[in-house]
Formats: C-alpha cells, structure tokens, sequence
C-alpha cells in the first residue's frame, strides 16, 4: 500500500485534491491512501507516510518541512501551482509516485 | 507594466522572503495554532449568544419573537452560562492552546507546559478573591496577557532544560512521574518572577497585570479599526497571495490576537447593551473584503461559469462550489491569479473597494459590527449575518458587494478570456494540422 500526505494551511483545498488523486489511484486499481491535513500538524502524521506533498501556498515552508522529513527519511516536495489549481488528480499521483522509496 | 513589474520585483524578492519568514517562524505559528484550538469554543460560545438575545425588538408583536423574548429574560441566566463558559473565559484555551503548540514546535512535552502557562496566567489575572476567580480578563481583555504568559512559560522551561537546570530521576522512574519532578523548578520559578511583578504593578499602578498589557496594545488595538490598517492588512495579504504564498493565513495568524480582543470587547459590551466598540473583526475580514475568498474571486468563479474558454468554464464548474465557501485557491493557482498581470489589479482592487464600502456601511450604521466568530468556511451571505447576531442588512450589502465585484472583475475576466480564447483556437488549429498530417498515410 502506496500513503500519501498531502499538506496546506488548513487541509481544505488539498482535501479537494485528494479526491481526484483517489480516483485516479482508483482507476489504475492501485492500493492507496491518500490524505490531507494541516501544514501545522506536519510533523504527527508524516511518520504514518511514504510521502508528502505540499500545496503551493506553503511552499515557502518546503525547506524547513524537509529537513523534518528527512529525519524521518521522508521524501517531501511542492506540487506545481498549475496542476495543483486545476485539480489535476492523475498529475499529482504520478509526482508522488515518482518521490516513493523504490 | 513597467509600474507593474517593478511592485511584482519588490514583493518578490523583498516582502515574500521576509513574509514567508515570518509565517514560519515559531512563536507566530504557535500563536495561530494555538488560536485555532481555542476556535470551536469561541465560535460555539458566541453562537449560544444569540439565544439569550433574540434578534427582535424589545415591542415585537410577532407571536414567535414575543415567546423567545420572554423566555430568553425570564432565563437570562441559565442560558449565558455556557457563554460564559466558552467566549467568556476563551483566553483560558488560548494560553493552553499557544503554550501546547509552540512546546510541540520545540519537541517538548505539551501538557506540562500547557498547563504551566495556564497557572502563570491565572496567577497575573486572575487572583483569587472571596474564593473566586475572577473571570473579567479572561475574555478578550486577557489575551495579548495569555500569550505573552505562554511564550513566557514554554521558554523558561526549554531554558531550564537547555541549561540542565533540572531534577533528574533516575532511570528507574517511570517517565510521567520523572516529568512531574521535571516541572518542579518551573512552577517555582513563575511564582518568584510573575508573582512579585504581578504585585508591584498592583501596587503602583494599582492595575493587574492584563490591564497594564492591554494599555501597552492599546494603539494597536484602536488603529486597527481605522481604513488604512485595514487596507493595509489585506494588501500584504493580496501582494502575497500573488507573489503564490498563502497571504491571509500569514495576516490572520499576526491579526488572530487583535480579531479575538476586538470581538471580546464588542460581545461584551453586546452583553452589557452598550454601543459596540470595534470595526475590524474576523466577520467584517472574511465575509465583507473576502467575500469567496482572499481577491473576492466568487465573482470570477461565477464569470468563468458562463465563460467561452474551456480552461476557465471547467475551471470555474470545478470552483464556483468551493468559492461559496470561502475556499479559492483553484482559481487562485488555476486560473491562474498567481503572477498573472491581466488579473493583477481585480484581485487588490475588488477587496480593496469592499473595505471601503463596509467600512463606510458600518460606519454609517447601515450594518452592525460583529459579535460573533464564525468559521470562515461559512458562505460570506450567512456568515455575515451571523457575525452581527444574525440581522439582515449584512445580507443585503455581501449581495451589493458581490455585484460591485463582478464589475470590477469583468473587465479583466474579458481581457483574460479572448487571450485564452485565442491560445486554445490556435492548440485545435495546430492540433487539427496535426492530424491530417497523420492521417495522411491511410487516404494516400
């Protein structure tokens, strides 16, 4: 099972993401989970997960969240505005995929 | 442009570092964290409100508003209690809620230091008279104290720790029973700084603690009611929000405290049928200047509804929804808003001249002020409503500023829809070349 974390201020427009990606990951027939939550509680639920994605409006937190989830030996990064806007589940899957330990 | 691409050089390269620093720096976190804790109490406190204070005058004939006002005075008491019990003492959730945030951004244990922050607050306001404590600073008044005493008892204890100062167990001891012994220290410690300080204000200013803060705010707290400040908040917020940092949530967490004092004040004096107090309140901020979100983009998701370009008709199906409910940032990443100049001046312009108009509208007494915190996902023409203890006119001028809006926008939306309109007739040109091109070995 592939999890997957998503994170931006309040989880609220992420959790809109989530839903397409869970689709897509549907779609594939993938065994997913895919979350949202809060920037702020970051640190409780990346341990639960392989990745995290970050929603562009708390990009400027990526370096800091990194140093955090490489602890954990995470993998972190920021989805891109435009994907991340036109709620392009299929994209974002794939980016979070291509971030997963081999 | 050139004025254009110099301002955009600025929030660049100047204000979004610093902002986004800012944003992630601990304590201020810690502060909205810690005020998004004590949120449901406040919110749900400030909604009980409503029914000890009928929205119906005192010589209604209305048989339902006559029956809810006898009840709600022969009551009066009984049904404020859970006020009292949640807004009325919301500075007690925000001591926890702040000290227990900013010790988890520490890795420290967030209980113990909760619960240390919440003892040196009460020690400064709320001394004990007649075996009471008095509950007057633990609303609005008390909460620029009931931070400062969080931050005050998480660092003295990462101090401690950091310096070894402590009891150390041995290993033996099970851990909670270790950390007990571990605060010993502290909590002496508030005892000998706070107390004392806490006696000399009393004596020679004859003022607690709280009093003394309040009067150190005070200008703070008063220009925020004024235009400019306003404007001036939710420009930093727009520069952001285009600059693609999350502006409001940076704003709001520096704003939180003065939101919370401002609506204490106004609740209170609610309470006591004295005139309210306070303009700027987190209704007034979301549900008059935002109204969809941050740029007042309900507007736009409603224009791009109706728009000929299929990027922004899927666009605005997809967001229109979520722009009801003050959430945006689809059309803010996708349309996109982000260093897009064609939508650059609706998105300061439109929130810009909300303000202003409710400003003015509530200056002229034409919408009350809010006494109630609503969660900002509320759509803005109930929420507005809501927040001045459900009256109509709040209704009545989100539906004018909404209107204003879509002019404001539409200008712009044109100008961005026939480049977009273009962009896409050209992909289906190029696309359809392309597949004559490819079919041409099959009719060949």
């Amino acid at each position: 099972m592939k999890k997957i974390l998503l994170c931006c201020s309040a989880g609220m427009s992420t959790s809109m993401l989530v839903q397409k990606m869970v689709k897509a990951a549907e779609e594939r027939g993938m065994d997913c989970k895919i979350e949202a939550h809060p920037v702020s509680a970051f640190e409780e639920y990346i341990q639960e997960y392989d990745v995290c994605l970050l929603g562009p409006q708390v990009r400027f937190q990526l370096e800091e969240l990194r140093k955090t989830a490489s602890q954990y030996g995470k993998q972190i990064d920021a989805i891109s505005p435009m994907a991340y806007g036109m709620m392009k589940g299929e994209e974002v899957l794939d980016q979070a995929l291509s971030l997963m330990p081999k | 442009m050139k004025l254009y691409d110099k301002l955009m050089n600025v929030v660049e390269n100047k204000i979004a570092p610093v902002a986004a620093k800012v944003g992630a720096q601990i304590h201020v976190r810690a502060m909205r964290d810690g005020f998004i804790t004590a949120m449901p109490f406040i919110i749900v406190g400030s909604f009980i409100l409503i029914f000890a204070f009928p929205p119906f005058a005192e010589d209604t004939t209305n048989a339902f508003g006559r029956a809810w006002l006898d009840f709600a005075t022969e009551n009066f008491d009984a049904i404020m209690m859970p006020y009292n019990m949640s807004m009325g003492i919301m500075t007690i959730f925000v001591s926890l809620g702040v000290a227990y945030s900013l010790a988890r951004a520490y890795m420290m244990d967030g209980i113990t230091c909760a619960c240390l922050s919440l003892m040196s607050f009460l020690l400064i306001c709320a001394p004990v008279t007649d075996g009471a404590l008095p509950a007057n600073h633990m609303g609005g008044t008390g909460i620029f104290t009931a931070v400062l005493s969080a931050f005050f008892a998480v660092e003295l204890v990462r101090f401690l720790q950091k310096h070894n100062i402590t009891i150390k167990m041995p290993e033996q001891v099970p851990p909670a029973i270790a950390r007990c012994f571990e605060m010993l220290i502290p909590v002496l410690i508030v005892f000998m700084t706070l107390y004392p300080l806490s006696l000399f204000v009393q004596s020679q200013f004859d003022m607690l603690i709280p009093d003394a803060v309040m009067q150190m705010f005070k200008p703070l707290v008063s220009a925020s009611n004024t235009l400019p400040a306003i404007i001036g908040a939710l420009l930093l917020s727009q520069l952001l929000w285009f600059a693609g940092i999350h502006g409001a949530a940076i704003v709001v967490g520096l704003l939180s405290p003065i939101f919370l004092t401002n609506i204490g004040a106004n609740t209170a004096a609610f309470v006591a049928g004295e005139p309210i107090p306070n303009i700027f309140t987190q209704p007034f901020w979301d549900f008059y200047i935002f109204i969809g979100g941050s740029g007042a983009t309900l507007a736009l998701a409603i224009l791009m509804v109706f728009s000929r370009s299929v990027h922004l008709r899927s666009l605005g199906r997809m967001s229109a929804v979520p722009g009801f409910f003050q959430i945006n940032e689809p059309i803010i990443f996708g349309a996109p808003i982000v260093m897009n100049p064609m939508l650059f001046v609706p998105f300061v312009f439109a929130p810009i001249v909300n303000a202003v108009i409710a400003f003015t509208a509530v200056k002229m007494g034409f919408v009350g002020m809010g006494v109630a915190t609503t969660p900002w996902t509320t759509p803005a023409i109930i929420g507005a409503s809501w927040g001045t203890g459900w009256t109509f006119a709040p209704v009545l001028l989100v539906v004018g500023l909404l209107i204003i809006d879509l002019l404001i926008y539409l200008p712009f939306f044109k100008m961005f829809e026939k480049q977009l309109l273009e962009d896409e007739k050209k992909v289906s040109a190029d696309q359809e070349k392309q597949d004559v091109v490819e079919g041409t070995p099959a009719t060949a």
